[in-house]
């Protein structure tokens, strides 16, 4: 019997003696499990990335013009992105929240043919939520190769200072250049405050009639639509005072800011395009 | 006016206070010290049932007992130690002949109790969370992957040991009259054993338990409806209502996992202590039996011990005991420190199918039956309708009363054919028997596995060395690569050479991200155009599998 308590107490000293040393270790344990488990969500990621989202995106997330816009770009990294579409929360959560419910509206300047779908389980897509966080730590990790350039200030492209065109109906516009104002149109040229202007994504393809009114012919409605208004008169108050008249069928969803943004030229010019449109 | 109270004489007041509070009498008549020695003694007797301090130090010296023997007051008085006998045989204390088999399975039921009770602290029955939770057991909840590990090994563990408990004995003939019902109870214990553990496998929610719990339930589906009950309510009703009834669902879903998770935690392990108490009563009531030479035949005589056979529980049956348990803890906790850790798969996914699913080990047989023929016959009804059922009967049907060996060579040689042939089956399980997939494909298994590490991901991430490997030769300073590529070149031109004709094996690395490798194995060969007629010439093939390894994710360190 002596022989049965020795061993057994040798057997709890040493029991003791392993789980003192599992309990020491356990920290850094659970810190590499941590590590190895956000590494595997990245490859989990890649390969979601790979079958689901290259084909719009681009294989290195590239992007591929009028269809999806790039990812593996510091302007995504750097929150650029983030203040253009007038997002309120962080980089992932914007990232996760576009792959989750998608962008049923796009950023405005923006000129993609498709609509981003939702993708998660809770929005009818078809991922569930821990595939949905693989990708946005996959789509994260391009941010890595852009830390160095987020560490030094963000230099905001200078735009030279510009008086805003403004709101009032009475402004005297300059000329205007029809050549010009179909680029600005087209988002080909930035607006006075450097960023393009959006209009085709709305008003030409798809979108118009059903989004807003289609471009082609405006010419020769604009001065039908309210009596006493010019063609000319027309055009400017609608794009200055977007929701002052809103054409039948449609919704006020016109951006509000044009007068802020664009010069007197830029009006000018835009309003010369249209008026070639008859 | 006088108020003063009645003044009692000093001597009531003291003999009111004894009256009271008796340990004050003891103080003064034995001293301080002594009177608390005896409390203290009396509680120690209270606690154990009978066994003063002067008893206990007495036992452990190894002292006989004294006469009348106060050791098995505990076993009459109190209630833990009144279902263990007071006292044992001699000839059934050593390892021969039960091994501490039964005590062994018993002692994991309580380990996978208290291991499951931590585990269900960080887990929620829900497709959602449960995986969640498991990444957060392991990553972090101290000791969490301890604690799995224990419970998995436990359980693991509990099947092989009362799977050998009940060969064990069958072998020594333990089972003969009187103790047929015991055996009964057993096999239902096992029965019970392999649910246990069988419904844990699939609360992970990763891919090996959906799947191994979809082939699993997938049985009950093929469950046959008798007659007449196939002509009344059609031929698929207890099929297909036995389905509903496990999965809550046609599919494995939320209320599938809800369902096994209550069987798991709460049905299962209370009908298993219900029969472990009934077992054991039996165990009890008739004793252990002897090793078959040690009785004349068809005599029991467990329970007629004479006085110098005797060996007590309290203290040697107890000790043994409590350095069993202390042993095989420490050994448990080794194995599930530095053996064994429960594996942990990608997040299930009822779209994708992993290659080479298969049942847990001890269904393995039952995957082999099923690859015989048909569904019913071999899944359903040859195991759960013929097997157990056998099982259970066996020892009214083996009634000659010999229990000696030379008397039964025929029962123990055809119960070691039966054994025999259950590894055979459990064998043919293994996806090496009859699972036909192309031999590109099963390279590409080989190396970048859908679950398992595989040794490309075990190349470690300094090795990873990008480029286009198209003659199977790595940079010098990756020998780990080096070493794939061989393994390649083995399977590509040699072991499956006779069905990828002038194949050829590339492996690709590209730098994908930051710290994100994307690998890819491409396999090109040819096949003939028409299998049939070979003078249509070949056409070549390209088979491709993709994964991508992160720096962080060290699989050489797991593999």
């Amino acid at each position: 019997m002596t022989l049965r308590v020795m061993i057994g107490t040798l057997a709890v000293v040493l029991t003791i003696a392993l789980l003192t040393w599992t309990a020491i270790n356990e920290p850094a344990r659970m810190e590499a499990f941590a590590a190895g488990q956000a590494g595997r969500s990245i490859e989990n990621g890649a390969l979601l990335f790979e079958s689901n989202c290259a084909p719009c995106h681009g294989k290195q997330g590239e992007g591929i013009p009028t269809v999806a816009p790039a990812l593996n770009t510091p302007e995504l990294f750097n929150g650029q992105r983030v203040r253009e579409a007038q997002f309120a929360g962080s980089v992932r959560d914007f990232i996760k929240l576009t792959i989750a419910a998608g962008r049923p509206i796009p950023t405005q300047g923006s000129n993609y043919s498709a609509r981003m779908p939702t993708w998660s389980q809770r929005f009818g897509g078809p991922l569930r939520d821990d595939q949905v966080d693989d990708l946005v730590n996959f789509v994260m990790n391009w941010g890595k190769a852009y830390e160095a350039a987020a560490a030094t200030p963000v230099v905001t492209p200078t735009v030279a200072a510009f008086q805003p065109v403004g709101t009032d109906l009475n402004v005297q516009l300059p000329p205007g250049d029809a050549a010009r104002g179909q680029a600005l149109f087209n988002s080909q040229q930035p607006l006075a405050d450097g960023k393009p202007a959006g209009c085709q994504g709305c008003h030409t393809g798809a979108a118009a009639g059903s989004i807003a009114p289609p471009v082609e012919g405006v010419a020769t409605r604009a001065g039908t639509r309210e009596p006493g208004l010019s063609a000319e008169q027309y055009l400017h108050k609608s794009i200055v005072q977007p929701d002052a008249f809103v054409v039948q069928g449609f919704n006020p969803v016109m951006p509000k800011d044009f007068g802020q943004r664009m010069s007197a030229q830029d009006l000018a010019d835009i309003i010369a395009y249209l008026m070639t449109l008859k | 006016m006088s108020t003063e109270a009645p003044v009692r004489p000093r001597n009531e007041l003291k003999e009111y206070v004894y009256e009271h509070i008796p340990f004050l009498r003891d103080v003064e008549e034995k001293g301080l010290k002594r009177a608390i020695l005896a409390k203290a003694d009396e509680t120690v007797v209270r606690i154990t049932a009978g066994l003063g301090v002067a008893d206990i130090r007495s036992a452990l010296r190894g002292e006989p007992p004294p006469r009348p023997n106060p050791r098995t007051k505990p076993h009459t008085d109190g209630f833990i130690l009144h279902i263990r006998p007071a006292y044992y045989h001699k000839d059934v204390t050593g390892i021969y002949p039960t091994f501490r088999l039964g005590w062994l399975s018993f002692y994991f039921f309580i380990v996978e109790t208290i291991t499951g009770l931590f585990l269900m602290i960080f887990y929620t029955p829900s497709p959602q969370a449960a995986y969640g939770n498991m990444l957060n057991i392991l990553s972090n909840v101290p000791f969490g992957r301890l604690m799995r590990d224990i419970h998995r090994v436990g359980a693991e563990a509990m099947v092989a040991i009362v799977a050998l408990h009940m060969l064990r004995t069958f072998i020594t003939g333990s089972y003969k009259k009187p103790r047929q019902f015991t055996w009964l109870t057993g096999v239902i214990l096992l029965l019970f054993t392999i649910f246990l553990s069988f419904s844990g496998y699939l609360l992970p929610w990763d891919q090996l338990a959906f799947w191994a719990v979809t082939i699993g339930t997938s049985m009950a589906e093929a469950s046959p409806t008798p007659w007449p009950l196939n002509v009344i309510l059609g031929p698929d009703f207890i099929g297909t209502n036995a389905n509903l009834l496990l999965r809550g669902a046609p599919d494995i879903g939320a209320g599938g996992l809800l369902r096994f998770y209550l069987l798991h935690v709460f049905m299962l392990p209370l009908l298993t202590f219900l029969f472990f108490f009934v077992h054991y009563y039996k165990v009890v009531l008739h004793g252990h039996s002897l090793p078959p030479e040690k009785e004349p035949i068809g005599e029991d005589t467990a329970r007629k011990v004479p006085m110098d056979r005797r060996v007590y529980f309290i203290p040697d049956i107890l000790t043994s005991e409590m350095m069993l348990t202390a042993v095989v803890s420490l050994i448990t906790i080794a194995i599930a420190l530095f053996v064994h850790h429960a594996p942990l798969e990608h997040h299930a996914d009822p779209q994708a199918t992993p290659l080479h699913t298969t049942a847990p080990w001890y269904f393995l047989w039952i995957q082999g039956l099923l690859k015989l023929g048909d569904k019913t016959f071999f899944g359903v009804i040859l195991p759960f309708g013929i097997v157990f059922p056998f099982l259970a009967v066996l020892p009214y049907l083996e009634v000659a009363p010999s229990r000696r060996y030379a008397d039964r060579r025929l029962g123990i040689s055809l119960g070691l054919v039966a054994a025999a042939v259950l590894v055979i089956l459990t064998w043919m399980g293994t996806p090496a028997y009859r699972v036909q997939t192309s031999a590109d494909q099963e390279i590409g298994q080989i190396l970048i596995p859908g679950e398992q590490v595989g040794p490309v991901r075990a190349i470690p991430y300094d090795q990873l060395i990008s480029g286009v490997y198209d003659n199977y030769t790595a940079p010098p300073n990756a020998p780990q690569l080096q070493a794939v590529l061989n393994e390649l070149k083995q399977l590509v031109t040699e072991r499956y050479a006779h069905e990828l004709i002038g194949g050829q094996g590339i492996l690709i690395i590209e730098d994908w991200q930051t710290d994100l490798k994307k690998i890819t194995l491409r396999i090109v060969f040819q096949v003939p155009k028409n299998p049939e007629n070979l003078a249509e010439g070949l056409e070549s093939r390209t088979f491709e599998k993709t994964t991508y390894v992160h720096r962080q994710s060290n699989y050489a360190g797991e593999h």
